[in-house]
């Protein structure tokens, strides 16, 4: 027997030596994201695409840390009147491609994302042209006045010009296909880290731009290596044996349960969103504020956290405190939180106009979503504690869509995540409850209402921080008051990871963003080498 | 025209008429299920005129005739469109994650062969011994249990416990080799990289298993029964009688004619892993056509549905004439009717 011992554990050296190793000059980082990274900045829009834009491009401001506001980064500073805002451009900022940042790169970058349409093109509705005052100089022209709009230009990637006309793919007109075929498989920006390669099922590989105006750490990472598409059960494995670095944040709770007990660190990150449970208002029986009441106050909010909690001290959320997230403009104290009162409940319920013996609500859940059949459960078991009967009905995301572009075919109850794609309450709040935004994933409850109506726009036109907060306050407490939404909780983002790497915008509020997935600033980690 | 010649333009044109009424059926049914594809491309914060814009583009507020008019007329021209998955054109990613997918089921199959069949040859000449019964046990877990089981336990096996082989991807991150063929086994020797070449083969064990366990018991299973069967034949009687070395008969007169039941399954095996090779695929991370497909289809991403449908039928359809051919030439009746007719 002895004798086999020798050459069995020469092949088990020799199998683990040819699983082959990145050399050990190099720091590598290791993440994943679930869907296919979109390079195109002009198209970005989801996690993985942020990461991407974030780190391969800049923008003229950036979300201060730790705190509000924006601060300058490719803009040197800025001037604003009325609708009009100028900002002076940085004259020290080269591209990858070694080309000089200039006032045309941005007017390139505004123009071409408006002509695509795609993304998040949408957020520049309000902006009616950029042009270049001088080499370093921009104008933005604003149809109206619209105080979200410095932040909205952390979504404006700037694009090299030069770059991107000689490489125009096939198209009509002298922009032909706007440099699309280029941008989705090559960078052609300023950012900390240049694209080396791009597999848009695989991996996307990153390096370090030496060049980088503002400078990298020694100790941040050398390479990244953004994978796609890991299922839990291999990035579980993948950590265990020392191969990945950072999870994406769509692990469940478990399997982030299991890791953190293996001794992974939780990295978190809140970027101003919450998970909704809207309330279709224009079909009875929700039609009647009281019913929604009675809902919104028999709903079980410890419960729905404990739900995501990872472990004792680390949650997928934190307790809401209404309809704005704990943090933007017009959100109540922290300490205000949500809680069921199930008399109250039962009071709003006997002056409702429905008789719950009349009726059977339609309780929706998203089929990509399973964690979402959970709250549907806690729903109806929390309903029939008021005598209400409920159906729960598992719809997939493309029939959801749909459905809500009727409120005839809108389920009684949707369940939803919504983020600020800028951070800004605007981004969040006006396309879930503007009454001209009713109808799309965003907005199921069609709510129709004056106040709210009237709230939303004051807290576009304002400018003063005060008055913003003011209008949302205002705002916030109204959809308090009728409540189209049951306010679950405010979201927050975890992710496992090795102890490898530090990364402080997400695990130190002083150094995050408050903007999803710039917390992802390679730049800003850390290698450890352990 | 020879007989072969004549099988093979037969088969072809059949071939022909089924990827037609393949092209049309996808086409068909991806555009009546649930969901705008142009809302699911453009993302959720997507404005109701984007979704529009984009509408008009694809062209899909033409009547389905129409649409498939503009679809066929591409198509001639070797277009399959743009994906809205990955925003690359369809035949760019398809020959991307062919190669990966083709290379996984090309070893699995092997395994199948290498493994199934001369499992199923001794479980028959050992009947009703041990050797048999624990073949017959081994064979049909491996036909019990779908492939992504199979691949989640060999990856806690081998992976998690018994840290041997790697779980994603298709070689170590550090070696980087010039595509030729897209299959990293031959593109890494054409390099003359032969660490490159043990690290591809050592990523592929594992998935190229978890795919093939079924198949391997599936073969085990029906060679064992067909050569059971060609046992009590009295050819192999008459072959004993003039006393012929058992493993001369085992291999010679048994093997031979119970093989053609045993490929024709094998071959329905080897095409049917290019669609199910998805879930081995997501487990280990492998970048193949098989997740491509399923994550267009999750998206319904209409060109690149109709585009990878109609490439996995057509392999469907070329190994089952590979298959045709082999049976063909292993057995002389089928060989004699085609010459005759």
């Amino acid at each position: 027997m002895k004798r086999y011992k020798l050459p069995i554990a020469a092949a088990l050296l020799a199998a683990t030596a040819l699983t082959g190793t990145t050399a050990a000059a190099q720091s590598v980082l290791r993440l994943d994201e679930v869907a296919v990274g979109e390079l195109d900045p002009g198209k970005a829009s989801d996690y993985a695409d942020s990461i991407l834009m974030f780190n391969v491009y800049d923008t003229l401001v950036l979300p201060v840390q730790g705190g509000p506001g924006y601060a300058p980064h490719l803009a040197e500073s800025w001037e604003a009147d009325g609708t009009d805002f100028v900002f002076k451009l940085r004259e020290d900022v080269t591209f990858q491609s070694g080309n000089p940042l200039t006032a045309e790169d941005v007017v390139f970058s505004f123009d071409r994302m408006k002509a695509l349409g795609q993304g998040l093109s949408f957020i520049f509705t309000n902006v009616e042209s950029a042009e270049a005052v001088d080499e370093h100089t921009v104008r933005f022209n604003l149809n109206e006045a619209y105080s979200p709009f410095i932040a909205s230009l952390v979504r404006l990637p700037i694009v090299d010009k030069k770059l991107v006309m000689e490489n125009l793919g096939e198209g009509d007109g002298e922009m032909r296909d706007w440099g699309q075929a280029y941008l989705s498989a090559n960078s052609a920006g300023t950012g900390a880290y240049k694209v080396v390669s791009h597999n848009p099922q695989q991996e996307t590989v990153m390096e370090k731009n030496g060049d980088y105006f503002l400078g990298i750490a020694d100790v941040a990472p050398d390479q990244v290596r953004l994978r796609y598409g890991l299922e839990a059960a291999t990035v579980r494995t993948l950590i265990a044996q020392g191969e990945h670095d950072i999870s994406s944040q769509w692990l469940p709770p478990e399997v982030l349960k299991s890791l953190a007990a293996d001794g992974a660190q939780l990295l978190t990150e809140t970027g101003g969103g919450a998970f909704y449970i809207k309330m279709n208002t224009q079909k009875p029986p929700l039609d009647d504020v009281n019913c929604r009441l009675a809902l919104a106050k028999a709903y079980d909010y410890a419960a729905g956290i404990t739900m995501v909690a990872i472990t004792d001290d680390v949650a997928q959320g934190s307790a809401s405190t209404g309809a704005v997230p704990v943090g933007m403009f017009g959100a109540n104290p922290a300490d205000q939180t949500l809680s069921r009162d199930l008399e109250a409940a039962k009071q709003h319920l006997a002056e409702c106009k429905y008789d719950p013996a009349d009726f059977t609500l339609e309780i929706s859940w998203i089929g990509e979503v399973p964690l979402e059949e959970r709250y549907a459960l806690l729903m109806q078991a929390n309903f029939s504690e008021l005598g209400i009967k409920s159906e729960i009905r598992k719809v997939p995301w493309a029939l959801f869509t749909e459905q809500v572009t009727k409120p005839e075919n809108t389920p009684n109850i949707s369940q939803v995540f919504v983020n600020a794609v800028t951070g800004d309450p605007d981004t969040l709040l006006y396309p879930m409850y503007h009454s001209s935004a009713a109808g799309t994933w965003q907005s199921p409850e069609y709510l129709n209402d004056e106040q709210v109506d009237a709230a939303l726009e004051k807290g576009r036109m304002v400018t003063e921080p005060d008055e913003r907060a003011a209008a949302y306050s205002e705002l916030n407490q109204r959809l308090m008051e009728i409540a189209p939404t049951i306010y679950a909780y405010d979201r927050q983002s975890i992710f496992a990871a090795s102890n490898r790497v530090k990364a402080p915008a997400l695990s130190d509020p002083d150094e995050a963003f408050g903007l999803d997935g710039m917390g992802f600033s390679f730049r800003l980690m850390e290698m450890t080498g352990e | 025209m020879s007989p072969v010649v004549r099988l093979i333009a037969k088969r072809l044109g059949i071939s022909l008429i089924v990827l037609i009424g393949v092209s049309m059926l996808i086409f068909t049914i991806a555009r009546v299920i649930p969901g705008d594809p142009a809302r699911i491309a453009l993302g959720p914060n997507a404005t109701a005129e984007q979704v529009a814009a984009l509408r008009e583009r694809l062209h899909l507020n033409e009547s389905l005739p129409v649409q498939y008019g503009y679809f066929i007329a591409d198509l001639a021209q070797g277009d399959l469109g743009i994906s809205l998955y990955t925003n690359r054109p369809v035949t760019r990613d398809i020959a991307q994650f062919l190669p990966a997918t083709l290379e996984l089921i090309l070893v699995a199959g092997t395994m199948m062969i290498l493994i199934g069949l001369p499992l199923g040859v001794i479980s028959a000449r050992y009947r009703d011994t041990w050797i048999d019964g624990t073949v017959r046990v081994v064979s049909l877990l491996g036909v019990s249990a779908p492939s992504f089981v199979w691949a989640v336990i060999l990856m806690l096996l081998f992976a998690f416990f018994l840290p041997i082989f790697p779980i994603a991807g298709r070689m170590a991150d550090s070696f980087t080799v010039p595509t030729v063929t897209g299959f990293l086994l031959i593109d890494t020797l054409v390099a003359g990289n032969t660490r490159a070449f043990g690290s591809a083969a050592w990523h592929i064990v594992l998935p190229a298993f978890a795919l093939a366990l079924s198949g391997i018991g599936q073969a085990a299973r029906l060679t064992r029964a067909n050569m059971v069967e060609t046992y009590d034949k009295p050819f192999i009687e008459m072959a004993r009688s003039y006393g012929f070395p058992e493993r001369r008969i085992a291999n010679r007169y048994a093997f031979r004619p119970s093989m053609i039941p045993s490929l024709t399954i094998i071959g329905l095996d080897f095409a049917a892993m290019l669609g199910n090779a998805f879930l081995v695929e997501a487990v280990f991370a492998w970048p193949g056509l098989s997740r491509y497909g399923v994550a267009v289809i999750l998206r319904k991403d209409l060109n690149a549905i109709v585009g990878t449908v109609l490439v996995i039928s057509a392999m469907f359809l070329i190994v089952n004439i590979i298959v045709d051919l082999l049976i063909a030439f292993i057995n002389p009746r089928i060989r004699l009717s085609q010459r005759t007719a």
